[in-house]
């Protein structure tokens, strides 16, 4: 059986292995024609592309919009998703290992140490070009520009003032972002000698946004109940696929019963009503036993915070400002107390029992919001339960106590 | 005259003064580790730098209210000065150049309502962005007229916002005592000279560390920190003679006494001379590669320390750029581990000295081989 790291090459046994793992998952996918199946086709098969000889490969922070790479038919390499990826398969060893060897400190963001000794190890694509935005956070602009310099390739970082505490971001901030879109989505023309087709690539990433928005407007109306912890992969991957035709078909398969069957809250036996959690920032990726706690508690992740993207469609005709606002307006971005309000505010309106926020390693933008987000929620008398652990880690000392903190967080529920 | 404390070098103390307070780097007044907390302190979480963890217990011992209302827990045990009570008029600014320093400026602000501001500080120097800035730095300077208490007034009078010596503020602050004022008292203990350990550093609070490095029998070649002279000092000067100056590559008296004859505040000039000269860590990476290779190329190092706070991001991605530029110039390279305030003392003692002996030796055997 061929394994992740006989996959990464850029040689013709690897082409024809990445074939072999294209078509088992394609399989799957047919199988039960369900949306998140068909993303993780999708999105396999794009990430899988980018290791391929003579791939343009543009290394783009989390939030990056990601049109203005797919206008150039690019696949976006986001670091966070390539470490989630690559540790959860057997390729975690060895990346491990590498990163023990580098000389990195070891208190930073997991999601960058581990793409750092990935690139360095051959285990994800070089770049070709580095593309940061301030939102969400100062390390990953510093591992992108680490990057572009050592690989000798243009660094861009497009600058996204923070949003006030109340209210949306001014026009003029919106319009200055917008611009340096504009400028960007040019340069990548000139660095790739692409023809551009913005519009074609906003046509499709607004089918997807309608059709996930329309599924957040549910949620929240508390008409549709699904798994958070579930639906958070789904835009964790799509971040990949947002723009393309693939991405548009899979986010519409979620509008349909059938499209969406593995994606929802389980129903209790008796009507029994389910603890409704809501889930701060990231998840353990890799930890699953967590999560089956929380089913097996008759509690369910209702939404997640990182869920909310890409709710609105934006104008194919002038697409800058809306991309812009998307990221100036971002929930994640912005002072604590924002983060707090906008967290407080999901939560009394998806009446949850509790919340969670999520401390994952080396984050100092989650960690360094958390008293705020605390405090915000002790003060409206919601549960709040902030649990250490790794997005990348698997077993160990640090997951034993969030699973017991989280046990004891439920009962009390 | 109210203080205004501020925690990170890039803040203009000119613009301070001229707004009618006292500027006071927090860093100078931290808590007294063996006083107690008050209940509803801020804490942070234990994955943040020492120096962010130490600023904001100190900003508590300054802001925080006690909780029955009268005096806080700390004015009897206390911060390290014998600190304000609650209420006072001082003000906190917090720039926000990391994520650690824009969510102890979240913090703060959430805790002590109208008491701080928090600046962003960006990475790069376009136009653009010191455009943004200049408006940035009218804003706290709006905010700290409206926080200004009543029968206090800004200083019109241009000498008196141009002092610039750390160690003795003298007269130039005109409303300005002494010790009041307070600035990092970080310098060289000995004038660097080539051939010595260049030292990279976040913030340090006083100058043990390189005092180590010369009690250890090496000498120091240059220095590059947050709280180094060569950083707020420039700053201090107030802003639009010392960006034409500077510009013009007049002498630090000559800024200076170009500052004392300066009419209003330029903002523009002012956010362009912060960003030339905060080249710290934070920074684009292109550029803070340049600025270090100019000063190692400068200061032509015989090796070269990193002292990096735990759990600083910035710091962790400037010390590989450290260790390349190492590198590619054949430097012997340490990067250790530091708390906020440093400690000379124990094993970070053992690994420096263990560093340094490692050099003396190859020197020692370089200068025996006889050809
Ligand atoms: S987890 Fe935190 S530090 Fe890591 S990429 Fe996300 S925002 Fe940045
Ligand atoms: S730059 Fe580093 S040492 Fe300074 S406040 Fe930020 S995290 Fe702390």
């Amino acid at each position: 059986m061929p394994g992740m790291a006989d996959i990464t090459g850029d040689s013709f046994s690897a082409s024809l292995v990445r074939a072999a793992f294209l078509a088992q998952t394609r399989l799957k996918a047919l199988q039960s024609r369900t949306a998140r199946r068909y993303m993780n086709l999708h999105a396999l098969s794009a990430s899988l592309d980018l290791f391929k000889p003579g791939a343009i490969v543009p290394w783009v922070s989390y939030l990056f919009p990601t049109e203005l790479l797919t206008s150039y038919r690019l696949t976006p390499m986001i670091p966070e998703v390539g470490s989630a990826t690559l540790t959860g398969t057997d390729l975690r060893e060895p990346l491990e290992a590498a990163a023990a060897r580098m000389p990195l400190a070891r208190d930073v963001c997991s999601y960058h140490r581990i793409a750092l000794a990935a690139v360095e190890n051959d285990m994800l694509p070089a770049p070709s070009m580095c593309l940061g935005t301030t939102p969400l956070c100062l390390g990953k602009e510093c591992l992108l520009e680490m990057l572009a310099v050592r690989h000798n390739v243009p660094f861009r970082e497009v600058r996204v003032p923070l949003p006030p505490d109340e209210g949306e971001t001014s026009p003029e901030v919106i319009a200055d972002v917008a611009e340096q879109l504009r400028v960007l989505h040019e340069d990548i023309g000139r660095w790739t000698g692409r023809k551009p087709d913005l519009q074609r690539a906003i046509r499709l990433s607004n089918r997807a946004s309608a059709a996930w928005g329309h599924l957040m407007t549910e949620r929240l109306a508390g008409r549709l109940e699904m798994d958070g912890r579930l639906t958070f992969a789904i835009v964790f991957l799509g971040q990949l696929l947002w723009g393309t035709e693939e991405g548009a078909k899979d986010f519409e398969r979620l509008l349909s019963e059938r499209g969406r069957r593995d994606l929802m809250a389980p129903i209790l036996d008796g009507g029994r009503r389910l603890k409704r959690l809501l889930w701060l920032h990231t998840v353990p990726h890799h930890d699953t036993e967590i999560f089956d706690l929380i089913r097996e508690q008759g509690a369910v992740v209702i939404l997640e915070e990182m869920g909310q993207m890409h709710l609105e469609t934006v104008d194919p005709e002038d697409p800058f400002p809306g991309l812009a606002g998307r990221l100036a307006n971002n929930v994640l971005w912005g002072s604590s107390a924002r983060r707090a309000h906008l967290n407080v505010a999901l939560a009394k309106q998806l009446k949850v029992d509790g919340a969670v926020h999520f401390n994952h390693w080396g984050c100092r933008h989650g960690l360094g919001s958390l008293p705020v987000v605390r405090s915000a929620f002790a003060q409206a008398g919601i549960p709040f339960l902030a649990i250490d652990g790794d997005a990348l880690g698997r077993g160990g000392a640090q997951q034993d106590k969030a699973r017991q903190a989280m046990e004891s967080f439920l009962e009390l529920l | 005259m109210p203080y205004c404390y501020y925690t990170c070098n890039l803040i203009p103390l000119d613009l301070i003064i001229r707004a009618g307070y006292t500027p006071r780097w927090l860093g100078g007044f931290l808590r007294d580790p063996t006083a107690s907390t008050r209940r509803d302190a801020p804490s942070v979480h234990p994955m943040t730098c020492p120096y962010v963890t130490k600023l904001v217990a100190a900003a508590d011992a300054l802001f925080g209210a006690a909780p029955d209302g009268g005096t806080s827990d700390d004015d009897a045990s206390g911060a390290a000065d014998g600190s304000r009570p609650a209420a006072s008029p001082d003000v906190l600014v917090v720039p926000g150049g990391c994520d650690a320093a824009r969510r102890m400026g979240d913090l703060l602000a959430a805790t002590y309502p109208d008491q701080v501001f928090v600046l962003p500080m960006p990475r790069g120097s376009e136009p653009e962005v010191a455009e943004t800035l200049a408006t940035d730095l009218r804003g706290l300077e709006d905010w700290l007229g409206a926080c200004r208490p009543a029968g206090t007034a800004p200083v019109t009078d241009a000498a008196a916002a141009t002092d610039t010596d750390q160690r003795e503020p003298t007269g130039a602050l005109s409303n300005v005592t002494q010790t009041d004022c307070c600035v990092p008292s970080l310098d060289y203990p000995s004038p660097p000279r080539q051939g010595g350990v260049f030292v990279i550093a976040g913030p340090l609070t006083d100058d043990s560390l390189l005092r180590l490095i010369e009690r250890l029998g090496a000498h120091v070649s240059g220095l590059e920190s947050c709280t180094s002279p060569d950083r707020w000092r420039p700053l201090a000067v107030a802003a639009g003679a010392a960006a034409a100056m500077s510009a013009a590559g007049a002498t630090r008296e000559a800024e200076i006494d170009a500052a004392t004859r300066l009419a209003p505040l330029d903002h523009e000039a002012l956010a362009a001379r912060l960003l030339e000269i905060g080249m710290c860590p934070r920074r684009s990476t292109t550029h803070r590669r340049d600025h270090l290779a100019r000063r190692l190329d400068q200061s032509r190092p015989s090796s070269i320390i990193y002292a990096r706070q735990s759990f600083c991001d910035p710091g962790a991605y400037d010390a590989l750029l450290a260790a390349d530029l190492a590198k590619e110039r054949g430097l012997p390279y340490l990067e250790i581990e530091v708390d906020f305030p440093f400690d000379a003392n124990g094993p970070l003692h053992t690994r420096v000295e263990a560093f340094l002996e490692a050099q003396l030796l190859d020197e020692d055997l370089l200068s025996d081989l006889d050809y």
